[in-house]
């Protein structure tokens, strides 16, 4: 019975370690959080005008060559959405780049994480492919590499050249608002959003100007204009999950001009 | 039967083992297969990411409960006449775990980097617990096991300082109970809690999935068991069991699942009011769609109804085939439960279109690879036991109540 009672004792003395174990990995958070955390003028985003998009499917051909994605795989795909007057409505969706990602709240590794501009980054060489994060992304934006991508791509170089290394075999993959044009365009002195270098290819390749970069932090940048200007909504804005891409709902006036 | 030149006298213990064997050897090449070719040789998609090898792992969980329900009754709470089947638990939760351990790395796409998750923590992700827990417990259920190992009489005396090592790590198992109460606790509910915090999947979006987890493994746990015990008895001359107090046991696990019905029923009940865009597609799915048969018959009428009721009425659990079967139910139960879980949240597709939350279905059947290697791992689980019965005495529950009285008294005094 003896053994019982400093088993209890035992049970409580555990108890308090646990909690104070918690508390600690708290503390743990929060300086790793502060550690990364240096903070960036830029809170990158997008404007996709739905009133514009014809739903040619470019802006999916340019990412899929410019960052070497399978064609399997979309990073940006364009989805039919309904229609407005007769006409069809398109949707393209990248990355959202969620201000609340669960991907990132639910990876057991933290192989995605948010980089202090906003842009959900994926750290390719720690992911373990579990998929968690697949599961948790409500947009669909995440795809996972089954097999190994091997040989030409396709879409290079009619859409343009690969910028960044192909993904292996095994972890999961998404739009990454083409980081490597912007921090590349930001050490030359561009302007990402106005210079073609600096912009998410998607964005360069858009025949009729729907999808418009920038930085939303800067109040004179277009996106920001065109949210002033214009109602936008943003995909499952109920969810809480804080997007940064923004779209704008077709207008009647530009369907007709 | 004549081989080299001696008499070999097949019995059902050659034949069991070679038909594991042969299972575990295609479930090899099929593991072979995967790390070769890719998780593209399964039926998995970016849709349904999570398939047959989850259930069998969140299953190979749920039925390693009995290791920690019973090492707390013991050492937590004094029920020493239990000590029996609590190493016969233990033995059946370190078989459970490493069979986890082993459907997750054929389904991660990286095994390489298994042990990201101990270098590169995200405290904040359920599933980073989650592996903590695993690799903990799994530790702890080693410890615990060693005593198993360092008591075989063939171990003694081949190497004697080792077993007397091994032995003494017994004196620990007050707190390794106490870790094991506390890790097993966190991680069964975890992982109802991996699918519960997901928002986008509005069927698995709720509180209780921790609950119902970690309730349908203590009836799980137990189950496998006893029902390993009570097999092994039958079919092994070298098995002791005292059928008195798995017949208790058993009993416990009625009440169990009495309760685990209550919850499961007032959880059903609440998601029926009004529309709920793919929640109420989800619970139609599971209701009425593809996944009710394994619903109302596998988990609810078989899994939780009938055991219970043959397990709660002594007429009934003291048949020993009655009890066995009843047993055997309610670990088909807990295994659909999880299949059905995983797959619900999954087949529903919700769209994010605007004005538009439509729910899409989408199906999965696993390929013939990834059966194999399923079967392999539940092979490997059924040869572990299967050797730890015959060579480490992991079923003996003669060794120590022989301090107390004989078995044979022990159950009559019993009933």
């Amino acid at each position: 019975m003896s053994e019982a009672i400093v088993g209890r004792r035992s049970f409580l003395k555990a108890l308090a370690a646990g909690v104070s174990a918690t508390l600690g990995l708290r503390l743990v958070a929060r300086a790793s959080a502060s550690e990364t955390g240096e903070s960036s003028p830029h809170r990158w985003g997008m404007v996709i005008d739905q009133t514009k998009c014809i739903g040619c499917g470019y802006c999916t051909l340019a990412c899929r060559a410019t960052n070497d994605v399978s064609p399997d795989i979309s990073w940006n795909r364009v989805i039919e959405a309904g229609n407005y007057g007769g006409e069809p409505v398109y949707l393209p969706r990248p990355c959202m780049h969620c201000e609340h990602a669960p991907c990132v709240e639910v990876c057991p590794v933290q192989a995605t994480y948010h980089r202090p501009d906003g842009i959900v980054m994926m750290d390719y060489d720690r992911c373990i492919g579990c998929r968690y994060c697949e599961v948790a992304c409500p947009y669909g934006a995440r795809a996972f590499n089954w097999e190994a991508f091997d040989g030409p791509n396709p879409e290079v170089p009619r859409w343009g050249e690969p910028e960044v290394d192909r993904r292996p075999r095994g972890v999961v993959e998404k739009c990454t608002f083409c980081y490597q044009r912007i921090d590349r365009g930001l050490e030359l002195g561009l302007h990402p959003g106005r210079d073609p270098q600096a912009t998410p290819a998607c964005v360069v390749v858009c025949p009729t100007k729907a999808r418009v970069f920038g930085d939303l932090n800067d109040p004179e940048s277009e996106v920001s204009q065109l949210l002033r200007r214009y109602p936008a909504y943003r995909l499952r804005e109920d969810l809480g999950t804080g997007p940064q891409v923004y779209y704008l709902p077709t207008r009647k006036e530009e369907v007709a001009g | 039967m004549r081989a080299w030149g001696r008499k070999v006298k097949l019995n059902i213990f050659h034949v069991w083992v070679t038909g594991l064997a042969a299972v575990m050897l295609a479930g090899a090449v099929a593991g072979v297969v995967v790390f070769t070719r890719g998780l593209v040789v399964t039926n998995l998609t970016d849709l349904v990411p999570w398939g047959l090898w989850i259930t069998i792992d969140l299953s190979a969980i749920a039925m390693s409960a009995g290791a920690f329900l019973l090492c707390a009754a013991v050492y937590l709470l004094d029920l020493k006449r239990y000590q029996p089947i609590a190493r016969t638990a233990t033995f059946i939760g370190l078989i459970g775990y490493s069979m986890a351990v082993l459907t997750l790395l054929l389904d991660i796409g990286r095994p390489d980097r298994f042990w990201h998750p101990m270098v590169f923590w995200n405290p904040h992700s359920v599933l980073w617990e989650i592996t903590m827990c695993v690799t903990l417990y799994l530790t702890v259920l080693t410890l615990e096991s060693a005593p198993i190992l360092g008591s075989a009489a063939w171990f003694q005396g081949r190497w004697p300082r080792v077993a007397t090592t091994l032995q003494n790590i017994h004196q620990y198992a007050p707190y390794l109970a106490i870790a094991g109460l506390g890790l097993s606790l966190l991680h069964q509910s975890s992982l109802g809690a991996a699918y519960g915090v997901l928002k986008a999947r509005p069927i698995w979006y709720r509180p209780d999935l921790s609950v119902l987890f970690i309730v349908s493994a203590m009836a799980g746990g137990p189950a496998l068991t006893v029902l390993s015990s009570m097999l092994a008895g039958r079919l092994s001359t070298r098995v002791h069991i005292n059928d008195a107090l798995l017949e208790k046991v058993s009993g416990l696990i009625g009440w169990v699942l009495m309760g685990y019905l209550y919850l499961r029923f007032w959880d059903a009940l609440s998601m029926t009011y009004t529309y709920s865009p793919g929640r109420t597609e989800g619970l139609r799915l599971l209701t009425q769609g593809p996944l009710s048969f394994n619903f109302w018959v596998g988990e609810i009428i078989l899994g939780i109804i009938v055991p219970m009721i043959v397990l709660l009425r002594p007429s009934l659990r003291r048949v020993p085939v009655l009890r066995m079967i009843a047993l055997l139910m309610i670990i088909g139960g807990v295994a659909a439960y999880r299949w059905d879980t995983n797959l619900a949240g999954q087949l529903i597709v919700l769209t994010y279109l605007p004005q538009e939350i439509v729910a899409r279905y989408t199906d999965y059947v696993p390929s013939l690879i990834e059966t194999l290697a399923g079967a392999g791992v539940i092979a490997y689980g059924l040869m572990a036991f299967t050797l730890g019965a015959r060579y480490l005495n992991v079923v003996d529950h003669q060794e120590v109540l022989e301090a107390h009285a004989l078995p044979q008294l022990a159950t009559s005094a019993a009933d």
